[in-house]
């Protein structure tokens, strides 16, 4: 059929007509081919405007349509349906844009009209070449997502579920209500919000067509218009919905206390938490941020967030149970622990680290002090016994684990007593006897037996004796020697042989000058111990500097207290003898040179530098080698000399054999012996159920980031006290630990890293059994045919405006924290006072901060006047005879009942100065200025004179601001942000809840800001929308979809690749590619990526896209 | 040959309608004001901007091409604006082969809140054009 186009040219008032020579492009349009008419109107959408095209299709017989007007975003789809209803195909039609790209960016006349000629020439050389097009038509679906709970989503979700449809409403924080829920009163009627909001939120948690999933985020959309496919995650809330009766049991039990975000950090709430007492849905929720650092650098994975959070509550009894159900050692640990866990501690980014190895070490005393209740023997529930070979940290904490499997366990030991070298290596002073006896007790009382004096020869013996696998954790026993002339001679001994003999009570005799040799734990240990023996001068010899000692700082400084001496830079070069008699050790200068493997840097000596220390005895403290010759031949050991496992199971070579310890590992700390024992404990429980060894295995949690620590006021560690010098008589215990305030105070310092400590008083709390610490995140998949987002603003935060003090002045609050101050269930229950608790008398209330500000937002937030009047009225309600300034720029007074709200504020003698004040300040001038804050400022009406305001208090009325992740939001449903950052309806005038794509609304203050009547008007608005798509129960989809021409197509599938949406299949029969014209989208990406040039995009081919550019340079 | 005139140079831009389309709008209703050496193509995405169109244009006797499509991880169909920034790249090196100057084809990225970015890409890109003078590759002295 012959093109016969009409061109219709829109003066749109004066918009296009006053830049645009109309007249001018509609006779240049009558020039072109197949034009039949021309015509130039007022207005084309009008009723009038549209009959033209109507009337002129039928008379003319025109099949095809131009209109130049405004932007096709606006009345495509009004000037497609005049086609259609007057018999040509919707897309016979095209539109030139000659208001918004052409009138109304330039004010050449000349060159707009130029220019919207050359749009019309374009748009009726393309429309010549268009096809008609099939509408297509989709059943909607008619379930509804809301995502949001606040007043605007409750309200849509409401009105839709009235109507009998379904509603998915997901809120991300555990309970619905939103900003609404912390409001006090409302302006300008001042009702109450929780009295005019609860009964909504009751009505959501109840209504059958409402499927609430709060604690919940859309984590996926795809799909369109009518047939959304959306991915919700239901976050663990680790409490059972169904069980939770909201008793608030758990909430008393728990010991976290962390800031309320309902509260806005004015108050604690717990890590087992509901928001606020009308919460919806009534139920708890716990906060898991993730594993505290303490946890995940312990070695062993205790859990010491838990421990110290139950000792901050004074629940000591309960804080060891929760360090035993890891290990068994917290008396010994809370002493000799290297507490990898204190290096990580969050708290030390603040002040200093939490002072963990102290706390353990009170627990642990505090239950021996009191008495421990004997352990309950473990039931054994295997047969399989398991033999433990050595009784130190490794092995007892192996022997530990295994016995709660419920496994028969027997732990061999060579020495007289156990512990290995927690009994032998470290000094009584450090750890006395009673107790590591104790906690060794406390492990047999769980029925692991364990044999002293008894050595084991060879695996072989043990497994005959029905043992079914080993745990080997004999230790580095041997000790390292120095390899330097007269080495053997009489009065140089081994450190580790040296505090064995003192541990075992024998006489052990030292001289009055000792040289110690070493720098880390043994050889403190054993210099203290020498000058205890009564050693009068003793030096430790170190090769490094000080910075590089392994030993424990606390331990070092001690020694030194105690007078004994350190030559650092220093190496033994020769044992001096006279007549075979220890007479002295020549040691050697040292300089540090580049770092070697382990980081340090690297002695070395300084030629000629030889001194000599005249000595009595020598004790060598150089390290630890295992003693090969104990076990059998067939263990594989590594090239430094220790046992070879395999570093996940702990497996040796051979068969049923585990290892751990020093034995592995060479000379380590007790903690790192103890995560091996345990690690071969899991091995071994799986070698003897048959599972795969490394498969299975409790997984690391990940470490905790980002933990906030705003608002927190510094505090000193508590220092250990210690035993003076003059009573350290024999081997007393140095350290004297903390007492019960100290304990609670330094735990109180805790910053609760993970949230949730993982304590599990709550589920010992909860009679209903409603608490499962195991729960996982959920995904929901539901299909809607509309979506409806209200994800609502947040309000901005004023520390970045220095110069008001937010943040560093006490009574500077935000208008929000304030609101919560005023309201009777907020964190002082409605009662208005300063921080410290004293008397309000006046108070300024600052406006627009924020807002209509270059530096923040420029727009204006709507709501903070209002709400400025009303905190004001709020406080003389509270406090009578206070006095209320209000700084404002100008009072926008503009909705329903405002102004009079405004007057009626007035006469209650607010005081309302005009003015931005410049900065509040706490610098007196004057005796009445003092201990106040001082507004400063210049009025409107006298600029030029600086003014000052002692006021008692500040309320900052902050803009409200478009949520932190609006972008993810905005990826997620596909729509636009405007310039200030909320959310782009379609029309700002026409289609104000609507957006860019298709079924997809956007209503509260997501989209701007807003007053709660105008978010409930466009919620209610939403949900006619929404309502009007299902009662049309189809829907018209885009029909400009990709197509290939199956006889070009290569079959190269090249397409395939391009296409994000997979709408295009490989037809293995002809070996060519089709379109899924359903799942197509219509973004031609595959047409620029087809090498044979057989797909074309509908209604964008490259015939009509290269006719509409030709025409362009008429 | 060809002079530079009022009219000079001629600009062809591809807009997709998600962003840059809808941002070309928002600078219209702002009254945003820049020269009107470009006329605008819309297309659904940037990704269906074919490389032989760039070409097209310049062998029509535009002076320059604007592509232009939505911020790179915004795209509303997800990857096409980086299809469209790979295929400008290799457009650019084969025009460089042919000893076009650079400046003709340009390519941005703006969202449909950036109407204010859209009129400055627009004085931007006809600034670089001007400066390389007519486009006369294809013309019957040429």
């Amino acid at each position: 059929m012959e093109p016969r186009i009409g061109v219709y040219v829109c003066h749109c008032g004066s918009n296009i007509a006053g830049t645009v020579d109309v007249a001018e492009v509609s006779r240049f349009a009558g020039d072109l081919d197949a034009v039949k008419v021309t015509r130039d109107y007022k207005f084309m959408c009008s009723e009038p405007g549209q009959n033209l095209i109507k009337d002129d299709i039928r008379e003319l017989g025109l099949n095809r349509v131009v209109v130049a007007s405004c932007s096709p975003a606006l009345h495509e789809p009004t000037f497609r349906r005049v086609c259609q209803e007057a018999g040509v195909n919707p897309y016979l039609f095209q539109m030139a844009n000659i208001r918004e790209q052409c009138s109304w960016v330039t004010e050449d006349h000349n060159g707009a009209t130029r220019k919207a000629k050359a749009l019309v020439g374009a748009a009726v050389n393309r429309v010549y070449y268009h096809q008609p097009l099939e509408i297509r038509q989709v059943p909607i679906n008619p379930n509804t997502l809301v995502v949001g709970g606040g007043i605007a989503g409750i309200q849509a979700a409401l009105k839709i579920a009235d109507a009998g449809h379904k509603v998915y409403l997901v809120e991300r924080t555990p309970s619905i209500g939103g900003h609404m829920a912390q409001l006090d009163k409302t302006f300008p009627t001042l009702d109450c919000s929780a009295c005019i909001l609860t009964p909504k939120m009751t009505l959501v948690s109840r209504h059958p067509n409402i499927e609430l999933l709060a604690y919940s985020e859309v984590e996926d959309v795809s799909g369109f218009i009518g047939n959304f496919k959306v991915k919700i995650r239901k976050k663990a809330r680790y409490v059972d919905i169904n069980k939770c009766n909201g008793c608030t049991e758990c909430e008393n039990a728990c010991p976290v206390e962390v800031p309320s975000e309902f509260n806005l950090g004015l108050s604690k709430r717990k890590a087992i938490y509901r928001p606020f007492h009308q919460a919806v849905p009534n139920i708890f929720t716990i906060h898991k941020r993730g594993a505290p650092p303490c946890r995940t650098a312990c070695p062993a994975g205790v859990d010491a967030q838990g421990y110290v959070a139950l000792i901050s509550k004074g629940k000591y009894k309960e804080a060891l149970e929760v360090f035993r159900r890891t290990q068994p050692f917290a008396g010994v640990c809370g002493r000799v622990c290297t507490h990898p866990c204190e290096a990580d501690c969050e708290r030390g980014k603040v002040d200093e680290p939490i002072a963990i190895r102290y706390l353990k070490r009170f627990m642990a005393d505090y239950e021996l002090k009191a008495g421990r209740e004997k352990a309950v023997k473990v039931k054994q529930t295997q047969q399989e016994k398991v033999a433990v070979i050595g009784s130190g940290p490794a092995g007892l904490a192996c022997a530990y684990d295994l016995i709660r499997l419920g496994y028969p366990i027997t732990v061999f030991e060579a020495a007289p007593e156990a512990g290995g070298l927690m009994r032998y290596a470290i000094p009584e002073y450090r750890l006395p006897r009673k107790i590591l006896d104790n906690e060794i007790s406390y492990i047999q009382e769980l029925g692991v037996e364990i044999h002293t004096n008894t050595r084991v020869d060879s695996f072989k013996g043990v497994f005959d004796k029905g043992y079914k696998a080993i745990f080997m954790g004999t230790g580095a026993g041997i000790s390292q020697k120095m390899g330097i002339p007269n080495e053997d001679v009489d009065g140089v001994v081994h450190s580790l042989d040296f505090l064995r003999k003192v541990r075992l009570g024998e006489d052990v005799k030292v001289g009055k000058r000792v040289a110690v040799i070493g720098g880390g734990n043994a050889a403190v240990d054993a210099a203290r111990t020498a000058r205890r023996l009564g050693a009068e001068e003793v030096t430790i010899v170190y090769r490094r500097s000080r910075a590089e000692m392994p030993a424990l700082y606390a331990e070092v400084e001690e020694g030194l207290r105690e007078g004994i001496k350190i030559q650092i830079l220093a190496a033994p070069v020769a044992v001096l003898a006279e007549q075979g008699r220890l007479s002295g050790i020549q040691c050697i200068r040292m300089q540090l040179g580049e770092p070697d493997e382990s980081k340090r840097r690297r002695p070395m000596p300084i030629k000629g530098s030889e001194f000599n220390i005249p000595v009595d005895n020598v004790i060598i403290a150089i390290g630890q080698i295992v003693d090969r010759t104990l076990l059998t031949r067939d263990l594989e050991y590594t090239s430094f000399g220790t046992v070879s496992v395999d570093p996940t199971t702990f497996h040796t070579n051979i068969e049923g054999v585990f290892a751990g310890g020093d034995v592995i590992s060479g000379p380590d700390d007790v903690i790192s012996a103890i995560e091996a024992g345990k690690e071969a404990a899991i091995s071994i429980d799986h070698y003897l159920k048959g599972i795969d060894l490394k498969g299975g295995r409790p997984v690391r949690p990940e470490r905790v980031k980002n933990v906030p620590k705003e608002n927190i006021v510094k505090k000193a560690r508590k220092i250990m006290p210690v035993l003076e010098l003059d009573k350290r008589e024999g081997f007393a215990e140095v350290e004297t630990g903390f007492s019960e305030e100290m304990a609670v105070e330094e735990a109180q310092r805790c910053l609760n890293c993970g949230v949730c400590s993982e304590c599990w008083e709550c589920v010992k709390s909860c009679e209903r059994g409603a608490i499962d610490h195991g729960m996982k995140d959920e995904i929901v998949e539901a299909v809607v045919g509309g979506i409806i987002v209200a994800t609502g603003y947040e309000m901005f935060k004023p520390r970045g405006i220095y110069e008001y003090g937010y943040g560093r002045f006490d009574n500077v609050l935000t208008a929000l924290e304030f609101e919560r101050i005023v309201n009777s269930a907020g964190p002082t229950e409605g009662h208005v006072h300063l921080k410290d608790g004293s008397e309000l008398k006046n108070i300024a209330i600052i406006h627009c901060v924020g807002s209509r500000d270059k530096n923040y937002h420029e727009y204006c937030s709507r709501v903070c006047c209002m709400y400025s009047l009303k905190l004001g009225h709020l406080v003389r309600e509270h406090v009578p005879g206070a006095k209320v300034y209000e700084f404002y720029i100008d009072v926008r007074a503009f909705g329903k009942g405002f102004e009079e709200f405004y007057n009626r504020i007035t006469r209650e003698g607010t005081t309302f100065i005009e003015a931005r004040p410049s900065g509040v300040t706490n610098v007196a001038e004057t005796p009445q200025e003092e201990g106040k804050l001082i507004v400063h400022y210049e009025e409107e009406i006298h600029p030029g004179i600086p003014r000052r305001l002692p006021v008692d208090m500040v309320v900052l009325s902050t803009a409200m601001e478009p949520q932190e992740d609006v972008k993810n939001v905005c990826r997620l449903f596909n729509i636009n942000q405007s310039a200030d950052g909320f959310f782009l309806e379609r029309h700002p005038k026409l289609d104000p809840i609507a957006t860019a794509t298709d079924g997809v609304f956007v209503i509260g203050c997501c989209q701007g800001p807003k007053d709660i009547p105008d978010t409930v008007a466009q919620a209610s608005a939403a949900a006619a929308e929404v309502l009007s798509l299902i009662g049309q129960g189809n829907i018209d989809i885009e029909a400009a979809t990709a197509f290939i021409d199956e006889k070009i197509c290569s079959g190269c599938q090249i397409c395939r690749i391009v296409c994000p949406y997979s709408a295009i299949d490989f037809i293995e029969e002809g070996g060519v590619c089709r379109v899924n014209e359903v799942l197509c989208k219509g973004c031609g990406a595959c047409v620029g990526g087809c090498f044979s040039n057989s797909i074309s995009l509908k209604h964008f081919t490259g015939e009509q896209l290269v006719a509409e550019m030709e025409n362009m340079l008429i | 040959m060809k002079q530079n005139t009022e009219e000079q140079p001629r600009i062809v831009g591809f807009l997709c309608k998600w962003c840059s389309y809808a941002g070309a709008d928002l600078a219209g209703t702002s009254r945003k004001k820049y020269p009107s050496n470009l006329t605008v193509l819309k297309v659904p995405c940037s990704g269906r901007i074919d490389p032989l169109f760039v070409l097209k244009g310049l062998r029509l006797g535009f002076d320059g091409v604007l592509v232009s499509g939505c911020h790179p991880g915004d795209c509303h169909y997800q990857t096409g604006n980086y299809r469209a920034r790979r295929r400008i790249v290799v457009t650019k090196k084969f025009l460089e082969y042919l000893g076009v100057p650079e400046q003709r084809v340009q390519a941005s990225w703006v969202s449909a809140s950036e109407g204010a970015k859209f009129a400055q890409v627009v004085e931007d890109v006809v600034e670089n054009v001007r400066a390389v003078g007519p486009n006369n590759l294809f013309s019957d002295e040429g």
